[in-house]
């Protein structure tokens, strides 16, 4: 009995362990190159300003404004995922994984609020998964083309 | 959940497995990474044949009535243990793809994996000595258990092996988490089921929670072969400038 509840107990955190490690996987994709730079400024996101807040000063800005930036750009990114340049209108297994991926890092950057623990290492999560985010709307922005067109010689031909 | 959506939910899953099962074999098939991957192509078609094509058949033939249900009980856990040999044989063969520029770890591995089946079977014994009057009621899950919860150990090592030599093979480490999942769901299914004495756990949990790791699986997989791009051989520079003399010489 005690074996069967140890071995359930270790199993249930190696099932989490494993999926979050399957998470940091697919955010390690590379791409061609940083295209989340021009979705970043179309779009005015600041998840680079809460990253760039703490390589300067090694803490991110005040809780409740990280937390809005951080929530703001999360909906602005997962909108244009679904809808930007995206044919079939819906998200990738990957995206799904990576959505339910930042609700859970979110909520333990709340909780760790509460307990006074740092709250550093879940920003800057945060920050890169809307960076991949931000990248792959980048990325499929760039690739899409109207037929042969290029998105300017679509809108000179209209 | 009523039991009519459950067993929905079930179905849905469970065929959801076979079509993501066809889908690795197609796309290792149609990619021809079959060779580099035999070991996954080799599981997963097992799994596909034992779970998806041989389980059913049996379960046609001699259906799960009071009087010919032992025959369905005694093939589904002995294909377990098949299915957990295979596995661990499949992290042997990781474990190998792992080490391939460390031979001297390798051969270390190779002498710790050797006596991995046996300790197992030693524990198992010593559950077997216990539990000889139920053979498939209680000593099979545990002896599926335990099987289970060494290759997730054996995974877990493999995992923190591939971070520490630093092995610059994502698809490798997208394969092992998926295995990673599928382990630890199975290993905390059984411990569960033990716990319970499979009463509670085998109406409401197990149809859903194995399956659901079993498709997690085989889509983190099918990830790792679509989306992760072929190491392609890079020439070493002795070899770039011996290629480049050959063709000035041409």
């Amino acid at each position: 009995m005690f074996i069967a509840a140890l071995i359930l107990i270790l199993s249930v955190a190696l099932l989490f362990f494993y999926l979050q490690a399957t998470c940091q996987k697919v955010l390690r994709r590379e791409f061609t190159q940083e295209f989340f730079q021009s979705i970043v400024n179309a779009n005015r996101l600041e998840f680079p300003a809460v990253r760039k807040a703490i390589e300067d000063f090694g803490s991110p800005v005040e809780y409740p404004r990280l937390m809005l930036m951080l929530k703001c750009d999360f909906l602005s990114l997962t909108y244009l995922l679904k809808n930007a340049a995206n044919v079939n209108q819906r998200y990738s297994h990957e995206e799904h994984l990576l959505i339910l991926y930042f609700r859970l890092v979110f909520a333990s950057l709340m909780v760790r609020h509460w307990l006074k623990l740092r709250e550093t290492p879940a920003a800057l999560k945060l920050a890169s998964i809307l960076q991949y985010f931000a990248n792959v709307v980048g990325e499929r922005v760039n690739t899409v083309r109207f037929g042969n067109l290029t998105a300017s010689d679509y809108l000179l031909n209209l | 959940m009523t039991l009519m959506s459950e067993k929905i939910l079930a179905y849905a899953l469970q065929y959801g497995i076979y079509i993501l099962e066809v889908v690795v074999c197609v796309l290792l098939a149609s990619r021809g990474r079959w060779r580099q991957h035999k070991g996954l192509s080799l599981y997963v078609t097992l799994l596909f044949a034992l779970d998806g094509v041989a389980r059913p058949a049996v379960f046609n033939y001699f259906g799960v009535s009071s009087v010919r249900s032992h025959q369905y009980y005694y093939f589904y856990w002995l294909t377990d243990v098949v299915l957990a040999v295979g596995a661990f044989l499949l992290t042997c063969s990781f474990f190998r793809r792992a080490c391939k520029h460390e031979e001297k770890l390798w051969r270390f591995v190779r002498v710790m994996l050797f006596f991995v089946p046996p300790l197992v079977v030693a524990i198992s014994v010593l559950a077997l000595s216990r539990n000889y009057d139920h053979l498939f009621t209680k000593f099979m899950p545990e002896f599926s258990q335990n099987l289970y919860f060494s290759c997730l150990v054996l995974n877990t090592l493999l995992y923190l092996m591939i971070q520490q030599l630093a092995v610059d093979d994502d698809e490798l480490g997208l394969l092992v988490c998926g295995m990673g999942v599928q382990f630890a769901g199975e290993a905390a299914g059984l411990a569960l089921f033990n716990l319970t004495s499979g009463d509670s756990f085998a109406r409401v949990l197990a149809p859903v929670l194995l399956p659901a790791c079993t498709l997690g699986m085989l889509l983190i997989w099918i990830y790792a072969v679509v989306k992760v791009p072929e190491a392609v051989p890079v020439r070493s520079l002795a070899g770039r400038q011996a290629a480049m003399a050959e063709a000035i010489s041409d």
